[in-house]
């Protein structure tokens, strides 16, 4: 905490600082006291009403191929994500990009060098920080933008022939956004609510603390609870007609000493059969959305979880729901997500958006 | 408050009274009272916190205090004789595992009614844990308004959320054992009874 | 000096820890007293290797020698990588009467004849086991002393455990092992895991096995610890008879430390809920891995705990019970022998 304090005053990002007294009052708003809490006997007013929904757009092969560049898509599938919420950017810009991409590479060397004095456009910083736009990821016309940054580091020595690797990648993402929530939002503000990340070294710490001195959001961990990861399972299990999910696996943490982990692989064709055999009668007349509801993806599991206990005799009830992954995506309960196939990507980013809303304070 | 009302949560909340009959049913008047002593019945399916509170329950001096432990309901026929009055139920749900909501549940049948009047407490551990699905505690809300009984929330791993969860059950302990003068049971669950947001069921989206 | 000399000490230095190095080389023999305080002295691996090559120029030591080493710090320390047992069938009639000697002579010969370029070192263990070490090579090299195969056979028994053995080297170690001991078949036993002492004893049944009795056992007597008089458990009956169980079916004290078990279900789906699922007629396929530090203890707590239910599921007690960990199971319905069925009901 201490660290950042300091290097606010290091940076040159002054202007940030004096404009933060003025909106402190609008910032009371958030999805979660959109309701307004009652404060009754024996009701903590921390928790709310909203609830993840319990009905959802079952996952169709997204025309996201044909709108986002391959080239920007290849970034975002095949690496495991780090999740995290943020609270609304203040006055982010999406038109600013370049400058963000130099004040952030200047924030780091900062960082990194305890302090000293550097000058922005200075040589000596080794890293190169690249701010971008996934255009056309949205869902609905209130999205904003997702922002891509990528940081490199210059190598001493420069070899022409070699694609240099970031060292740090994440994004800012908001698909399918509660409309009232966003809305409701004071003009000034930008919600990108989902932050991933990637790195192997210990920039993530240095972002977050740039981003919430130069926008005034906070950053939080994400998880993802038993409930979110039984949805991926069954959003997932759901393509498999369109795009093969080879298996599917679940990984069990039963609380007995020593821990036992138990990994249950189901065979992708007999998973697709009994999500199948699930599936309520699709009332929905021909051209409507397919729904899923939260009580087929229940009985999705309660069928595994019967099957398996038919056999063991051991109540997979009594454990944690730790990772489930499929050819699709893989998706850890502390929050790790891996996105393997481009195509079922904006299902699965608007379970997350809508927990990442969910997850912000009050 | 009359029975009549109490069969009435128990319909609403689909428990089947058809046990009622049944012997093993735990009832709350069924015996006299000890001269200054409280008994409590603590049922925890995964057999944990109940350990590290009983030990901290028996501390109590003011009053003497028997603790009886359960996995879950019902309790063993065998033990009927020696068992004493039992003043407070506390079903204590570990909201990390389905399975200890469930076996609380399940149990809930083998309760006489009678001691939803001011003799039952939920306690839930783990309640901060990010993997518990919100639903899950959602459940346990409803179950606890449903049947007009206070809901607890406690940690169970530090000494001193032990000590705090000890001091709270004690305090509904002494009145439903009825050892504090101008309040009874039922007067006190009426103003400690969980309630749940009447939109709690309201989706994120529209 | 020769190149795969070196190799071997420097993969040797490197794997051996350091605070180990002393007493295996002292086991070893080869060093005088000189030699043993100047390798004592050294800290760096670097050096420590330097230091041997050297030393084995001056005692004209050879990479046989430097294989005895291996063995003996492997003999030691023989939980690394995984193990794997097999068991040899259908004894011939002069099984039983196989000797060290007969077997050590029978056993090199034999394997020579299938591979030309083979080096085998046997060696006794203490506890009665035959250690052999194979390093093998093919027409066109020498052996590769870098990735030996290591066989653990006790004599008179039909047990063999292996490790780092491939596919290709698999029919000719059988071949060689089926006839140096006299017997017909040689079978995977299905059991595997990092700790051989543990398979060792699964196989063999050398752990604690509680028997099912009408008396308290001294065991549940010994889990209740005395607590409190004003707390008293309601369910301390069933919670002993869970834990009588639970030993009855994965052995009481310190069990063997086995790391996994699979089962490869190809059974019904049923589910009395699912009758679309319960009447396909395909099985329903998937595999289920149970995994632990300590797996045997891990399914003994489920089943006292009362996660798992008791009397424990046949399947799980099989592992125990059948020194198996690689199950597949099928429908009971005619198929092949080497399948574990389960009951229908």
């Amino acid at each position: 905490m201490e660290q950042h304090h300091n290097s606010e005053t290091r940076t040159p990002l002054n202007s940030v600082a004096v404009q933060r007294r003025s909106k402190t009052k609008s910032y009371r708003l958030s999805y979660r006291s959109g309701i307004g809490a009652a404060s009754r006997l024996g009701f903590t007013p921390g928790l709310t009403a909203r609830r993840l929904n319990t009905s959802r757009k079952a996952p169709k092969s997204n025309n996201i191929t044909e709108k986002v560049t391959k080239e920007q898509l290849a970034l975002l599938v095949k690496t495991e994500w780090k999740l995290s919420y943020v609270t609304p950017l203040y006055q982010f810009r999406h038109t600013q990009l370049k400058s963000y991409s130099r004040q952030l590479s200047a924030f780091i060397a900062a960082e990194k060098q305890q302090g000293l004095a550097v000058d922005v456009e200075g040589t000596q910083n080794r890293f190169r920080v690249s701010f971008s736009l996934v255009q056309e990821m949205t869902e609905s016309v209130d999205d904003a933008v997702t922002v891509f940054i990528q940081i490199h580091s210059k190598p001493l020595i420069v070899r022409q022939d070699e694609p240099q690797r970031p060292v740090w990648s994440g994004w800012l993402t908001c698909i399918n956004g509660n409309l009232e929530y966003l809305r409701s939002l004071p003009k000034d503000f930008i919600c990108l609510p989902l932050f991933c990340s990637s790195e192997a070294g210990g920039l993530t710490s240095v972002v977050k603390s740039w981003f919430q001195q130069s926008f005034d959001c906070c950053f939080g961990p994400l998880e993802i609870s038993h409930t979110s990861l039984q949805w991926l399972m069954a959003l997932w299990t759901n393509c498999h007609p369109e795009s093969s999910i080879r298996q599917l696996k679940m990984i069990w943490t039963l609380p007995v000493e020593p821990q036992l982990q138990v990994t249950y692989t189901v065979n992708a064709e007999d998973a697709w059969q009994l999500w199948s055999s699930v599936r309520k009668e699709n009332t929905a007349a021909a051209g409507e959305e397919n729904s899923i509801d939260i009580e087929e993806v229940t009985s999705f599991m309660q069928g595994l979880k019967g099957h398996f206990f038919r056999h063991f005799r051991l109540d997979l009830s009594a454990g944690r729901l730790d990772e489930v992954s499929t050819a699709l995506g893989s998706a850890k309960h502390s929050g790790r997500i891996k996105f393997s196939n481009s195509k079922y990507m904006i299902t699965t980013l608007m379970l997350l958006t809508e927990c990442a809303l969910l997850k912000m304070p009050i | 408050m009359s029975r009549g009302f109490v069969y009435n949560i128990l319909f609403r909340t689909g428990i089947v009274l058809s046990v009622y009959i049944r012997m093993s049913l735990l009832k709350p008047f069924s015996k006299l009272p000890g001269l200054n002593a409280a008994n409590i019945l603590l049922v925890e399916c995964e057999e944990q916190f109940q350990k590290s509170l009983a030990d901290a329950l028996v501390e109590e001096t003011a009053v003497t205090v028997y603790v009886r432990l359960a996995k879950s309901l019902p309790l063993p026929k065998e033990n009927e004789e020696s068992r004493p009055r039992i003043d407070l139920v506390v079903f204590i749900i570990n909201l990390t595992s389905e399975l200890s909501f469930q076996s609380a549940e399940a149990s809930l049948k083998y309760l006489d009614p009678g001691y939803l009047l001011g003799k039952v407490c939920f306690m839930v551990t783990n309640a901060r844990n990010a993997s518990v699905p919100t639903e899950r505690l959602d459940a346990v809300r409803k179950l606890a308004a449903a049947l007009h009984c206070p809901l607890l929330f406690a940690e169970d791993q530090t000494p001193d959320g032990v000590t705090y969860a000890t001091k709270r059950l004690l305090s509904i302990l002494k009145v439903s054992a009825g050892l504090v003068p101008m309040a009874t049971a039922l007067y006190l669950s009426s103003l400690t009874s969980c309630t749940v947001p009447p939109d709690i069921d309201q989706p994120s989206f529209d | 000096m020769d190149e795969s000399k070196k190799r071997l000490v420097q993969r040797l230095i490197r794997r051996i820890p350091t605070k180990m190095l002393k007493t295996t080389l002292q086991k070893w023999g080869h060093l005088t007293g000189e030699q043993h305080r100047a390798m004592d002295s050294i800290q760096s691996k670097w050096a420590l290797t330097e230091s041997l090559l050297a030393i084995c120029e001056e005692n004209e030591l050879a990479v046989k020698h430097l294989t005895e080493l291996e063995m003996i710090y492997m003999m030691d320390n023989p939980d690394q990588g995984m193990w794997y047992a097999f068991q040899l069938t259908d004894p011939g009639d002069d099984a039983q009467s196989v000797d060290l000697m007969q077997f050590k002579e029978q056993f090199k010969s034999h394997l020579r004849e299938l591979v030309r370029q083979v080096s085998v070192k046997i060696k006794k263990h203490t506890d009665e086991a035959v250690w052999i070490r194979i390093a093998w090579g093919d027409a066109y090299s020498r052996p590769d002393h870098l990735k030996p195969t290591y066989v653990v056979h006790y004599l008179q028994t039909p047990y063999v455990f292996v490790t780092r053995l491939n596919s290709k080297q698999k029919p000719m170690l059988f071949q060689a092992m089926v006839l140096s001991t006299r017997y017909q078949y040689f079978k995977d036993a299905n059991l595997s895991g990092r700790n051989l002492t543990a398979i060792r004893d699964l196989l063999m049944r050398k752990y604690q096995q509680v028997f099912p009795t009408k008396y308290p056992s001294p065991l549940t007597e010994r889990k209740q610890t005395v607590t409190n008089p004003h707390v008293e458990r309601e369910q301390a009956k069933p919670a002993a008879n869970r834990l009588q169980m639970a030993c009855e079916a994965f052995g009481g004290g310190t069990l063997p430390q086995l790391q996994s078990a699979v089962y490869k279900l190809e059974t019904k789906f049923r589910d009395h809920t699912n009758t679309l699922m319960t009447e396909r007629e395909e099985p329903f396929r998937c595999v289920v891995k149970f995994s632990s530090t300590n797996l045997l203890e891990s399914l003994k707590n489920c089943a006292s705990s009362g996660i798992a239910s008791t009397p424990v599921t046949p399947l799980l007690s099989s592992i125990p019970l059948k020194g198996k960990n690689y199950f597949v199971i099928t429908d009971n319905v005619p198929g092949p022998s080497s399948q574990m069925r389960q009951t229908q009901n």
